[in-house]
């Protein structure tokens, strides 16, 4: 199966190439926009703060491209639901945090900071939200909703205009459309394939004709105001450290395939889930093996549709980034390659897998080397595309400060399956 | 209901002095006041003012034998005897073509670059003399004609279009009109049987009028100022300048249109001396430099569609920033000294050679004072200054034209010339007001006489020579490129002979 999987992206990267080829193109980057979710945003960590945000790939490509560019920096420990996790009650501030919203801290800290949000943000990205999101969803006054995502969306995109009287309330794609921008990325449908992914439900995924007409006419608003746009292929959730295959779990649980396989009745192909993860080495503390609560796991069936559905919604993009001249970066491949071989920093190899150091802690999203990671494999691409030449980001430096790569990985001894009362051969 | 002509037109037909020979002629000069419009001479010079001297090459200044020469050497008509009426018609058709060398990124650039041609495609242009010897030694005589004009127009879009997609050099100029109207009347004197003089102090009208496109998001404009201004509150944190570039994308781009009428006095002189034994004229001519001040109104524009600043900043910011209003100005149009020498001994053909200077370097600026500006007391939030003053820095500019003409019979005559005009624009200054260069003009003509009328036609093929401008400071403007012109100009003339009619010979 996985052979399959890495013929369906290997197509798709000659599909993309090809494109790439014929759109040679130029690109100002006077008004960069980005228009996503969660990892475009900067979520990380369970949740969305300044701490990742000004780290986040966007943030990183804009200052290599010397270009102004601002976000919604929001105060940690940060706000936003976590996929994979229930939704949580939205509660009124409280200490550290002070705003919510950050505001600016001049680099002289004689100064005063400025006590009011910027009027715009270039980057748009909310996370949790999906593709229909983008078009429809608005902020809704009060600015704090019982509703996580319509309150981090208020947050985001509604201030300060919601306390403003007589100015638009706008959908994302409004809003980045309403900012002429120059040069738009878009990373729009990862968390559709995520909820799809983390919840086992293939079905949730979305038609891809459905999406491709919605992706269209976000393509071609934003064309239709001469911007360059950049389309990002929607990374298959499967290669994220939220699923993990048995032989990566069993390292991280500190034990042997056969006692996964043997002990939770999976196949060496199946998933492991961050939250099977964190079960399971429960358990094996305990001594105990029971049964994982739903979404420990993840079937090899169910994450091969999984893929297909997302190469489907790839495709998708492709097809519209070409009709409506869009050109479209390959990040669905840039992800496999971590997952699969893993990506250079300069002083070592981080991994897609958990605790690999390119995922943060929620495995989902990537920390700072990883948002640095995927901005220099973005600039190379517009430095081909457009013939461009702006400089990588300095991966090295970021990793030797970044705490996703000094997470202490397991060690010690080995969970056997005697001792966790498993019988059978490991053969 | 049936097609009766207008009262107006009935009552004029009735007034006493429409009749006859000057009816024609006045209508005439109507038509030239209504729909006179401009091609490009050097510059904004208007060469061909009379069909037998562009036939020639506008070689004229020494040959001066008809009514145009009220334009090319006033003492020209002291050596026509009678009374004469001519009316000169001219047909322009250019073909003006802006390729350029660098535009914003993603902005559309018609295949074979930008047309500059106005609409409509032919541009009339219309000049009227009279001469009437009223003594041996004194000649009297008219014109009215427009030596200086430009039209030129580069308005391809609708202000709704998307920006990319208009014409990239808008911020330059969209459009331009200038008319500057001469009426001259003209006292010509013989000191000598062969050598004459003459004055003609003239009435000149101006009208001038400049569209433009204004809040350029990339040039050093009011969009950039703007947004440097506003940057700390819309984008705290982010670099000004960069936070600049991207406020001014933010706000509408909009129109300009400055219009505005001058009068002033000019006066025009000549010399000429003729040589019977070697056939040999010399003349002179001087034209003055007038400097028209200008009153008129100037206009802005916004569009009608919203803008992403418009709810935070009011839908008045703009208008209140760039207030219509009235306007004064100053213009100058340059003088003109020339020399010709023509000889007809050989042949049986006048060969005639002119020499002029056109003190272009007069021309250097047009300043703009604007009644209502960021220092008018009690206001706030004006984006325009007490003064703006458009710079141009023209140079002098040389021509030399060579004409030669051949009577076939007593009844026909042939011409044929040659035009060198220097361009005074400097590279600069090239760009959609002014897409100027060097010329090359070869010119043809003929006349034939039926009765006591004349009827001469020329046509001049005019060759702008290939242009490449790359000016550092105008890379914002995106007026550097290529400009391929060229340009059709035709003609007609009539004149009658109208002494037999209400004169006498002397």
């Amino acid at each position: 199966m996985k052979m399959k999987i890495v013929f369906n992206i290997s197509l798709m990267a000659l599909a993309v190439a090809g494109l790439d080829c014929a759109q040679a193109q130029t690109l100002d980057t006077t008004t960069f926009v980005v228009m996503g979710e969660g990892l475009a945003a900067g979520m990380a960590n369970f949740g969305l703060s300044s701490v990742v945000q000004n780290q986040s790939f966007p943030s990183r490509m804009a200052a290599s491209m010397n270009t102004g560019f601002n976000q919604p920096l929001i105060e940690p420990p940060g706000i936003g639901d976590v996929v994979g996790y229930p939704g949580q009650e939205v509660e009124m501030q409280k200490y550290p945090q002070g705003s919510v919203r950050q505001f600016y801290y001049p680099t002289d800290k004689t100064k005063a900071p400025i006590q009011t949000p910027p009027l715009f943000v270039l980057n748009t990205s909310v996370p949790g939200l999906t593709l229909n999101d983008s078009i429809s969803m608005r902020p809704v006054a009060p600015v704090v909703q019982k509703n996580m995502k319509q309150t981090v969306f208020n947050m985001l995109l509604g201030f300060p205009q919601l306390i403003l009287n007589n100015v638009p309330l706008w959908t994302q794609f409004e809003y980045a459309k309403s900012m002429f921008p120059t040069m738009a990325l878009i990373e729009l449908g990862y968390y559709e394939a995520l909820d799809a992914a983390v919840s086992g439900d293939p079905t949730r995924m979305p038609d891809p004709a459905a999406f491709g007409a919605t992706y269209g006419t976000v393509v071609a608003g934003l064309r239709g105001l001469q911007a360059q746009v950049i389309a990002t292929t929607i990374p298959n959730p499967i290669d994220t450290a939220y699923f993990n295959s048995v032989q990566a779990a069993s390292t991280i649980v500190q034990t042997v395939p056969f006692v996964l396989t043997a002990g939770y009745h999976l196949t060496p192909q199946d998933y492991v889930t961050r939250n099977g993860l964190l079960e399971i080495s429960t358990q094996f503390t305990n001594g105990a093996i029971g049964a994982l609560p739903a979404g420990s796991t993840l079937s090899a069936a169910t994450a091969a549709d999984i893929t297909n559905r997302v190469n489907a919604l790839n495709a998708q993009i492709i097809s519209v980034a070409k009709t409506n001249g869009a050109v479209v970066y390959d990040l669905n491949a840039f992800m496999h390659k971590v997952k699969v071989s893993g990506v250079s920093t300069g002083t070592g190899t981080v991994t897609g897998d958990y605790f690999g150091g390119f995922y943060s802690m929620d495995g989902i999203y990537p920390g700072g080397t990883g948002h640095a990671l995927i901005a220099n494999d973005i600039l190379s691409f517009l430095n081909s595309t457009y013939h461009q030449n702006f400089p990588p980001v300095d991966v090295k430096s970021i990793a030797t400060t970044d705490p996703a790569i000094q997470y202490l990985k397991p060690t010690g001894h080995l969970f056997t399956a005697s001792a966790l009362g498993i019988s059978g051969s490991q053969e | 209901m049936t097609n009766q002509p207008s009262n107006h037109f009935q009552s004029s037909s009735h007034l006493p002095f429409l009749k006859g020979p000057f009816r024609p002629c006045l209508l005439y000069a109507s038509l030239l006041l209504g729909a006179a419009g401009l091609c490009y001479g050097s510059a904004f010079s208007v060469s061909e003012l009379g069909a037998r001297a562009a036939g020639m090459g506008t070689a004229f200044i020494a040959t001066a034998d008809d009514g145009s020469a009220i334009f090319y050497n006033p003492a020209g008509i002291a050596f026509q005897p009678g009374m004469h009426m001519q009316m000169d018609s001219t047909v322009i058709v250019g073909e003006f073509r802006f390729t350029p060398s660098s535009t914003p990124p993603g902005q559309v650039v018609p295949a074979n670059g930008y047309s500059q041609s106005i609409k409509p495609h032919f541009i009339p242009l219309a000049s009227l003399y009279a001469t009437a010897q009223i003594s041996k030694k004194m000649t009297v005589g008219f014109g009215a004609f427009t030596p200086f004009g430009l039209s030129a127009n580069s308005t391809n879009f609708n202000d709704g279009d998307p920006n990319l997609t208009k014409f990239v050099g808008r911020f330059a100029g969209t459009r331009v009109r200038l008319e500057s109207y001469w009426f001259q009347p003209t006292l010509a004197y013989k000191l000598k049987d062969n050598l004459a003089i003459a004055i003609g102090p003239a009435f000149v009208h101006t009208h001038l009028e400049l569209e433009q496109s204004i809040l350029n998001p990339l040039g050093q404009d009011d969009g950039l100022k703007f947004g440097r201004t506003a940057a700390p509150t819309v984008f705290p944190g982010v670099p000004v300048n960069q936070a600049a570039l991207i406020i001014a994308r933010l706000l509408p781009e909009g129109r300009s249109r400055i219009a505005g009428t001058a009068n002033a006095p000019a006066i025009s002189a000549g010399l000429l001396w003729k040589n019977d034994r070697t056939k040999t004229n010399i003349g002179l001519m001087y034209r003055s430099s007038v400097v028209s001040h200008l009153s008129g109104r100037a206009s802005f524009a916004f569009g009608d569609q919203p803008y992403p600043l418009e709810q935070y900043v009011g839908p008045n910011f703009l208008p209140n920033a760039f207030p219509n209003q009235a306007i004064t100005g100053s213009f100058a149009t340059p003088a003109t000294y020339g020399i010709g020498f023509s000889n007809s001994k050989f042949f049986k053909t006048n060969f005639s050679v002119d020499v002029r200077l056109q003190d272009y370097s007069k021309f250097k600026t047009v300043p703009l004072n604007f009644s209502i500006n960021e220092d008018t007391v009690g206001l706030t939030n004006i984006g325009l200054p007490a003064e703006k003053i458009l710079t141009f820095d023209f140079r002098e500019s040389w021509d030399i034209a060579v004409g030669a003409e051949r009577p076939l019979n007593d009844k026909t005559t042939v011409r044929v010339g040659y035009l060198f005009d220097g361009s005074p624009v400097p590279e600069k200054s090239v760009g959609p007001l002014f897409p100027d260069s060097t010329r090359q003009s070869f010119t043809l003509g003929g006349t034939r006489k039926v009765g006591e009328k004349e009827l001469t036609f020329f046509y001049e093929a005019m060759k702008f020579m290939d242009r490449q401008t790359n000016v550092a400071a105008n890379n914002y403007q995106w007026t550097n490129g290529d400009y391929h012109n060229f340009a059709h100009v035709a003609g007609l003339s009539l004149r009658f002979d109208v002494t037999g009619l209400i004169g006498k010979k002397h």
